[in-house]
């Protein structure tokens, strides 16, 4: 099993980094993965799109459509991008603590 | 017992001799080792190609030849045990991104590749396939798309596009046709593009536009992608396969153009024929070659003056050096950009982003996928380019990738992106339409 330590929490993944368990999920998870990723600090953009993203998730069972994203956060997709440089896959999904998507991401 | 020998079965049902020829006729000249870019990254015997194709080689004998029944320790015959099975499945799936540099390489031929696809053929039929890659095949399987997109998001994305095409070209008639019979060209997309980076589909909507080309993409069918290819279940493989030719079938459409996807070019272009075992009653064409002849035929115009940044490209495997789409790339950005360099090597011999055969869906080697990904971020680096373009989305991920962890600080982009911000229309789009008629 990986782990990945930030501020001396040890969090369980797979090996791309994505929560283990994404029930464990909470706000200062959110805030340290993110820290991970390089985003110092989470600010309100950040937090409505991973909000959204959770959300879909905990109703759908999936991440939610990039244009769901930007409908429902009014932010323009190239915002989106430069929130989570990573991508709406393997940045904001896994600060959300969603399990890593199937396909190209 | 009888998964075993489901996977024995396997490999001993291809029609042809090639297996066998191929697994005898290694010379262990060691020639392969310098290619690859497991053995480059990590300096260990275990990644040599050539030894890959030996454990193929020695389980095959175990089974299928006289000698290797009676006698498997004179000829170093393996059964299929636990531990067999465990390493294969490291070495094949997990050390290996089916690049096929080694091939290029052998001073004798070998289509190591190959090789390693009835490797993992042989584990699928066992159901060795690891989760993460097999879950991407079944996606595609069950809902019609690796990444189970539902339909009606799929279209209200494609409907949000299509509003952001016309804002961009100041055109209320601009569109994105959905499910359109007879047309010309038959679009494909990769998922990902739809579902997070759709910014591909615009830029390709836009030259589809500039060129005013009779053009559909399909709700119920546009994944360009074979995972089935990657994990090597042939029958999975022939299902995906099938369902693109039989879309192209039902619109009736001219020309099936291949999005940005070197495996999804290589598994319906090149390998789906063999699958189905038929040929085409239509025409495939990837999207890059497509491109290069509008640019050729007049039908898109380019400014390179509006690219100035230093652009450098990476060739996807599946496409240049398996598919020989080489040059069209090379033609198109020297249309497009205005510092053009090429990284050191390319084309045919370049080294492999480090996520090719299945790599990205397969998060159990991650950090073997990131280690041989150091190899291309040299090569990016050296060239002092600040955008690189890559007609491929599985290698765009990766090298988004390798940007953050290597620091490299550059842009990557598809073709179509990076043709659309040169794009100029000095010709009104009904000219070119008349044009067309005419």
């Amino acid at each position: 099993m990986a782990t990945i330590e930030i501020e001396d929490k040890v969090l369980e993944v797979d090996g791309e980094g994505f929560l283990t368990d994404p029930h464990i999920w909470d706000e200062e998870i959110a805030r340290l993965i993110a820290k991970y990723d390089g985003i110092e600090e989470m600010n309100d953009e950040h937090w409505a799109v991973v909000n959204i993203i959770r959300r879909n998730w905990e109703e759908k069972g999936m991440a939610p459509m990039v244009r769901v994203i930007c409908r429902e956060t009014g932010l323009r997709l190239k915002q989106i991008y430069q929130l989570f440089p990573l991508g709406p896959a393997r940045g904001a999904c896994r600060v959300a603590g969603l399990p890593k998507p199937d396909g190209c991401v | 017992m009888e998964k075993i020998d489901k996977g024995i079965q396997a490999i001993a049902i291809i029609k042809d001799s090639k297996l066998f020829t191929h697994l005898n006729a290694c010379v262990h000249c060691g020639l392969c080792a310098e290619s690859c870019l497991y053995y480059r990254a990590y300096k260990e015997a275990k990644y040599i190609p050539a030894r890959k194709v030996d454990m193929v080689a020695s389980v095959y004998r175990r089974y299928h030849t006289f000698l290797g029944k009676r006698f498997p320790w004179l000829t170093n015959a393996r059964k299929l045990n636990e531990e067999c099975i465990d390493e294969l499945i490291d070495m094949l799936y997990g050390s290996c991104t089916m690049c096929g540099r080694c091939n290029a390489h052998c001073s004798i031929g070998v289509d190591i590749e190959y090789v390693v696809r009835a490797g993992r053929m042989m584990l699928a039929y066992m159901g060795y396939v690891p989760g993460s890659l097999q879950s991407t095949v079944d996606a595609a399987l069950n809902t019609g798309n690796n990444m189970a997109i539902p339909t009606d998001e799929f279209v209200d994305t494609l409907e949000w596009l299509e509003e952001d095409l016309q804002m961009e070209v100041e055109d209320d008639e601009a569109n994105i046709p959905l499910d359109k019979k007879n047309c010309n060209i038959l679009y494909t997309l990769n998922p990902r593009e739809p579902k997070f980076f759709p910014l591909s589909i615009s830029a390709m909507a836009k030259v589809f536009y500039a060129a005013g080309e009779s053009y559909t993409i399909s709700s119920q069918m546009y994944d360009v992608t074979n995972y089935g290819y990657f994990s090597s279940h042939e029958e999975e493989a022939t299902v995906i396969g099938q369902k693109l030719h039989d879309e192209m079938l039902s619109l009736n459409a001219g020309t099936c153009v291949l999005a940005e996807c070197g495996h999804g070019s290589r598994a319906f272009r090149w390998e789906t024929p063999n699958y189905l075992e038929k040929q085409f009653p239509f025409k495939v064409l990837t999207s890059v070659e497509l491109i290069a002849q509008y640019i050729r035929l007049g039908k898109i115009k380019t400014d390179p003056s509006l690219i100035t940044e230093r652009v450098t490209l990476h060739d996807p495997c599946n496409l240049a050096r398996s598919g020989g789409v080489i040059n069209e790339q090379r033609y198109i950005l020297e249309n497009t950009v205005s510092d053009f360099v090429e990284m050191m090597p390319n084309g045919a011999d370049n080294f492999c982003c480090g996520g090719g055969g299945g790599q990205m869906a397969m998060g159990e080697y991650n950090d073997r996928r990131i280690r041989i990904g150091s190899i291309k971020a040299e090569q990016i680096k050296n060239t002092g380019a600040s955008i690189v373009v890559t007609p491929c989305h599985n290698c765009v991920d990766q090298l988004m990738q390798i940007n953050a962890t290597y620091k490299l600080n550059v842009q990557i982009k598809t073709l179509a992106e990076i043709i659309a911000d040169a794009l100029v229309f000095d010709v009104k789009h009904e000219e070119v339409i008349n044009k067309e008629t005419n």
